[in-house]
């Protein structure tokens, strides 16, 4: 029933005898304490919010289980920022006032700073599209394909 | 949501070991893919398996191969690196559409088409294209292998001929002939939804730049995924610029199709819907198609 691993996060290796049927977001958040990385839609795989950094890749850490991450390298929204230095993505959201509640933007954050290291340029429908796993029930999202644009320098971006 | 208790965890390296797993494990124990559907199952208890056997690990299940224009693609191959292969464009350019728009990102970066296949959801996009590219898929067991058209893979929703004892290894395609093209389109409720309708269409074209071979498939259906015979027949002869003749194919297609009423679509609307994506992937079948002819 249980199952002995290792999972590195943020750089720090989480060596522990878990369940096998736990999931990975609640790995993340039980186990190692990271709360940052939020549950949405209770489990349910659809709003986006527990959306961490596998190898660096962006998935749902809600729909693996954390035995499925043995032996990986896990990036979470707390990892983002180095030394204390805000990722451009960060401090974009700040900037152009992306979030209001701010239950949504770990994952938003994540999901993104994936998407702008492997797409140059995008457009806003490109943007948009590349939003489509993150549920925001405030802003409505005009004001985070703002922040995302800048960073991405894509076409029309704002200065 | 929340998984049953699972009894135990493999993740074997191999398609050996995997299916020796299987066979070790019996009963109750299951595969996972990518698991962007299985886990939703599992965590609704739909699905309450006590083994699971995770095929994340298992190299020669990944990856596209190209050998003298036939392709070959692992079952553990994920959507993003489907969607981004451009050696697919032309014959089978309609992997890369439905690709492109499963789910979102990080759906695609985790989803793969085995696993999809094998669940065969009816709101799915790679069982109608698989058929309606005129796909073949390979199976092993430890008794042997054997290789089966999707259509006949495919059966109702959440339904294959896939055996308890087998796994799905690869998708395999024919080398295209010179002018072919594919297309697939689907339409959701929002962007990127999971298709209430979805349709693939492949045509090849001959000397005469007519069509001489074509195939319709339609995905969305409460009888699971189906070609579209009449709809296809209805194609033969016809050359790309015609419009008129490829609206009426598309419209064959829907009239010839069992559609069924539910709350994201009424089988009227359905039928509708069919006629309309039909008649668009078709154009652009042929279109691509046509650019077979000029390379």
């Amino acid at each position: 029933m249980n199952k002995e691993i290792s999972i590195t996060i943020n750089g720090e290796v989480y060596h522990q005898s878990v369940p096998i049927r736990m999931l990975l977001v609640d790995f993340i958040r039980d186990v190692a304490g990271l709360t940052g990385t939020h549950v949405g839609c209770t489990y349910e795989g659809v709003c986006g919010a527990c959306t961490v950094h596998i190898d660096g890749e962006a998935v749902k850490s809600c729909l693996m289980l954390a035995v499925q991450a043995d032996g990986r390298a896990i990036t979470t929204i707390e990892g983002l920022a180095i030394d204390g230095k805000l990722h451009p993505l960060q401090k974009a959201f700040n900037d152009h006032h992306a979030l209001q509640c701010g239950f949504c933007t770990a994952g938003i954050l994540m999901n993104m700073a994936e998407f702008i290291r492997t797409n140059r340029k995008p457009t806003e429908a490109e943007i948009r599209t590349a939003l489509v796993g993150n549920l925001c029930r405030c802003t409505g999202y005009a004001h985070i394909v703002d922040a995302i644009k800048e960073v991405a320098g894509g076409a029309g971006a704002i200065h | 949501m929340y998984p049953a208790i699972i009894e135990n965890y493999e993740a074997p390296r191999s398609i050996n070991e995997a299916l020796q797993a299987l066979t070790k494990n019996g009963k109750d124990s299951c595969f996972i893919a990518g698991g962007q559907s299985l886990m939703q199952a599992i965590k609704a208890r739909v699905l309450a398996p006590k083994r699971l056997i995770d095929l994340q690990h298992v190299k020669e299940l990944k990856g596209i191969e190209y050998n003298q224009g036939a392709v070959r693609i692992g079952a553990m191959t994920r959507y993003r690196d489907i969607a981004a292969d451009e050696r697919l464009d032309g014959a089978y350019q309609a992997l890369r559409d439905g690709a492109a728009h499963v789910g979102d990102r990080q759906v695609r970066n985790r989803g793969t088409i085995g696993g999809s296949l094998c669940w065969n959801y009816i709101a799915a996009c790679m069982p109608p294209t698989c058929i309606g590219i005129g796909a073949s898929l390979d199976l092993v067991s430890r008794g042997g292998r054997r290789s089966l058209p999707a259509e006949e893979f495919l059966q109702g929703p959440l339904e294959t001929a896939r055996h308890d004892d087998e796994m799905l290894v690869a998708v395999t395609l024919p080398k295209p002939p010179a002018m072919s093209g594919s297309a697939y389109k689907k339409w959701g409720l929002v962007t990127d939804a999971l298709p209430v309708v979805g349709v693939c269409a492949s045509v090849e074209l001959g000397d005469d730049r007519r069509c001489r071979k074509a195939r319709l498939a339609i995905g969305g259906l409460a009888t699971g995924p189906r070609r579209a015979k009449a709809g296809e027949k209805a194609l033969i002869g016809v050359a790309s610029a015609d419009a008129p003749a490829i609206s009426k194919a598309a419209e064959t297609a829907a009239a010839s199709t069992e559609t069924q009423s539910d709350m994201w679509a009424d089988a009227e609307y359905r039928k509708k819907l069919i006629e309309t994506l039909a008649r668009d992937v078709i154009a652009v079948a042929f279109a691509r198609a046509e650019q077979g002819n000029r390379s």
